[in-house]
């Protein structure tokens, strides 16, 4: 490239009207098998990026991203679980040394000394060698510290029953299903069922809903009056007439949304 | 055609010198995977880069469905899965890319350090580089509680919990994170919107280039 | 140029005043928009809402905890709801009433009186293993760090009316 008097430009502009080739350098001089970056060495990349790209494409036709119920603060005993790659922190306050009195080394002090310690990891670790075996010390503390991550991954991970917490916790679609008010039903609803299972049978704090169920007309007829887990017995309060008018008309609406 | 439109561009902004400064660089043996099988551990690098090209786009194309709102986050979260077409798709790439890329992260982080290549001159770019660890980390947090599920609501209250435990400032710091020093409500689901599409994201393309700038500056760290 | 150390040279000036005003300029941007990101904290506490009726008997309060739920107004920013509010009510030996907050001092989870079937007679969180006695107390070796939260409650024609949970005084 020409440099200083002789150069010339497009006009008033800084742009320097000689033209540049664009081919690249010649890398064949360097040691080594060097190769350019560009075209050679990129399409390797994207092979291998393709090759990922339609790995990961199929993983997520194959398995849809997970939604559960909306977000409802009074589900009592939803048990809460990070993502996966906090899970480790969340099993670290599980144990005797990092909860209670000691919170403070289990939510500041251990995770702030790791990540402060990876943070720093030249300046800990400065000698001159590269090798591993050359630095014993550094190499250590890493490997102990991914196998406790791993572990305590594993050690929080293997204790959850993962499907049946998807099983429980699907979502229920937003449905414009009409609730039939005049049903003599309802009456026995409002009477017995509606302080718990909500106005529309969608469930609530205490009880949940009463949409999407598989239990047998017998099965309801018997839960109303006997209970069921958190359910005490008694609640439904009226004569058989009325608690077969009840367990119909939770029939039809149970129908009516299978729609 | 072509030619003459690239000559037009090139007379107005001298394309050269900026395609010698991107593109134009030397990749040495130790790191092609075409001589030695073992260097394909230099890839995991460009696969985060990747897969945060695919969060980023997804990220992108998601607002155009999603609400930070209380009432409506779950059902256009619901609806744009089940309703439109390659919803499914398109928000799986999101959550589990959201994964993948912490997992590339790893490997990416573990090979780096392995190799010491993180020792002089190269140590900022490996402090960058665990900034950006903890970017991504904030952006998993944040991102969690968005669709305003069960999970995301009870995980984040956690996450908050744990943030009211820290000495002095507990209180005010998650009160500052949840926008109400007791309710995880509308005002939380904002604000971590806002970080996660704004705040974190402008910090990550930030160090991004830092850590891309010093890469070239620098070149890769010689063979052990 | 005889006095050079005494005096600021153009161009030091020059970068001070380059820093002064660049100063300014990022403190005159960043000050709304940060006082305005920080405003939840430096909010005064809304002042305590009135004791909310639960709708339960005194006369049916036993020495079994049972879970009360109740509604309460609840403003959060511009979204005004009902929430739901969950306690833990029984009779202690004394027979005074006592109301819990189901709120694990741990970490916020929901707390159920006998949640595990290996923990006969205490509150039970399901998220780290964390206990109370009956009395509200932690279990020593689990995680929480402090008794449960207590309502304040007051009875007004035997019907129970409980209030805001509040931390319990260390004995």
């Amino acid at each position: 490239m020409k440099k200083g008097k002789g150069m010339r430009f497009v006009g008033d502009s800084r742009i320097s009207a000689d033209k540049t080739s664009t081919v690249p350098k010649d890398y064949s001089e360097y040691p080594g098998r060097t190769e350019a970056f560009w075209p050679n060495f990129l399409l390797k990349e994207w092979l291998v990026g393709s090759v990922f790209l339609v790995g990961f494409l199929c993983a997520t036709i194959a398995a849809p991203a997970p939604l559960e119920g909306v977000a409802d603060p009074t589900t009592a005993g939803y048990i809460p679980l990070p993502d996966w790659y906090f899970l480790f922190l969340y099993e670290l306050l599980k144990y005797d040394f990092a909860s209670g009195p000691y919170i403070l080394f289990g939510i500041l002090i251990l995770p702030g000394l790791a990540f402060g310690a990876l943070l720093l990891a030249p300046f800990l670790d400065n000698g001159p060698g590269r090798r591993p075996p050359n630095r014993p010390i550094a190499v250590g503390m890493m490997l102990l510290a991914l196998a406790s991550v791993f572990w305590l991954t594993y050690e929080s991970a293997s204790k959850v029953d993962w499907k049946e917490k998807a099983e429980a916790n699907k979502p229920i679609p937003p449905s414009d299903l009409v609730i039939d008010t005049d049903d003599p039903g309802y009456a026995v609803y409002e009477n017995s069922c509606i302080g718990c299972h909500g106005d529309s049978l969608e469930g609530g704090a205490a009880g949940p809903s009463l949409i999407g169920i598989e239990e047998t007309p017998e099965e309801i007829s018997k839960i109303a009056v006997e209970g069921i887990g958190d359910m005490p017995p008694g609640m439904f309060t009226g004569t058989d007439e009325e608690l077969e008018q009840l367990v119909e008309f939770i029939m039809s609406v149970n129908e009516e949304a299978a729609e | 055609m072509i030619q003459k439109l690239y000559d037009w561009i090139d007379e107005r902004i001298d394309v050269a010198p900026i395609w010698r400064d991107i593109a134009d660089h030397e990749v040495p043996e130790h790191v092609n995977p075409a001589y030695h099988f073992s260097a394909f551990v230099y890839c995991f690098g460009g696969l985060t880069f990747f897969v945060v090209v695919i969060q980023v786009l997804s990220g992108m194309f998601l607002t155009m469905y999603y609400v930070p709102d209380i009432e409506n986050a779950w059902k256009s979260v619901y609806y744009l899965q089940s309703q439109v077409a390659h919803g499914q798709i398109v928000r799986g790439m999101h959550h589990w890319g959201a994964s993948v890329v912490i997992v590339m992260l790893l490997l990416h982080t573990m090979r780096v350090f392995f190799q010491g290549a993180y020792k002089k001159p190269r140590e900022l770019n490996w402090m960058v580089g665990v900034l950006i660890f903890f970017v991504m980390l904030g952006l998993g947090f944040t991102g969690y509680l968005l669709p305003w599920d069960n999970k995301a609501y009870f995980a984040t209250q956690v996450g908050l919990d744990i943030a009211n435990q820290v000495p002095f400032i507990g209180p005010e710091l998650k009160t500052l994170l949840a926008g109400d020093p007791k309710i995880v409500g509308a005002q939380t689901l904002t604000r971590f919107f806002a970080i996660h599409v704004f705040f974190l994201p402008g910090a990550l393309f930030a160090l991004l280039a830092v850590h891309f700038i010093l890469i070239r500056r620098q070149g890769i760290a010689g063979p052990l | 140029m005889s006095d050079k150390n005494n005096q600021v040279s153009r161009r030091q000036f020059l970068n001070y005043s380059l820093t002064g005003l660049g100063g300014f300029m990022a403190a005159g941007m960043l000050v709304p928009m940060l006082r305005f990101a920080v405003d939840p904290v430096l909010q005064q506490k809304s002042a305590m809402g009135d004791l909310a009726n639960v709708g339960l008997s005194v006369d049916d309060i036993t020495e079994e905890p049972q879970r009360v739920d109740w509604e309460v107004e609840q403003v959060d920013g511009w979204y005004e709801s009902n929430v739901n509010r969950t306690a833990w009510v029984f009779k202690d030996e004394n027979g005074d009433i006592q109301a819990f907050s189901p709120e694990c001092k741990h970490l916020g989870c929901f707390v159920s009186w006998e949640g595990s079937e290996d923990y006969p007679n205490e509150f039970f969180c399901p998220c780290h293993d964390g206990r109370y006695y009956k009395d509200g107390t932690n279990v020593p070796h689990t995680p929480p760090l402090s008794p449960l939260d207590v309502y304040e409650h007051k009875v007004d024609n035997g019907i129970l009316y409980l209030g805001e949970p509040k931390p319990r005084e260390e004995a």
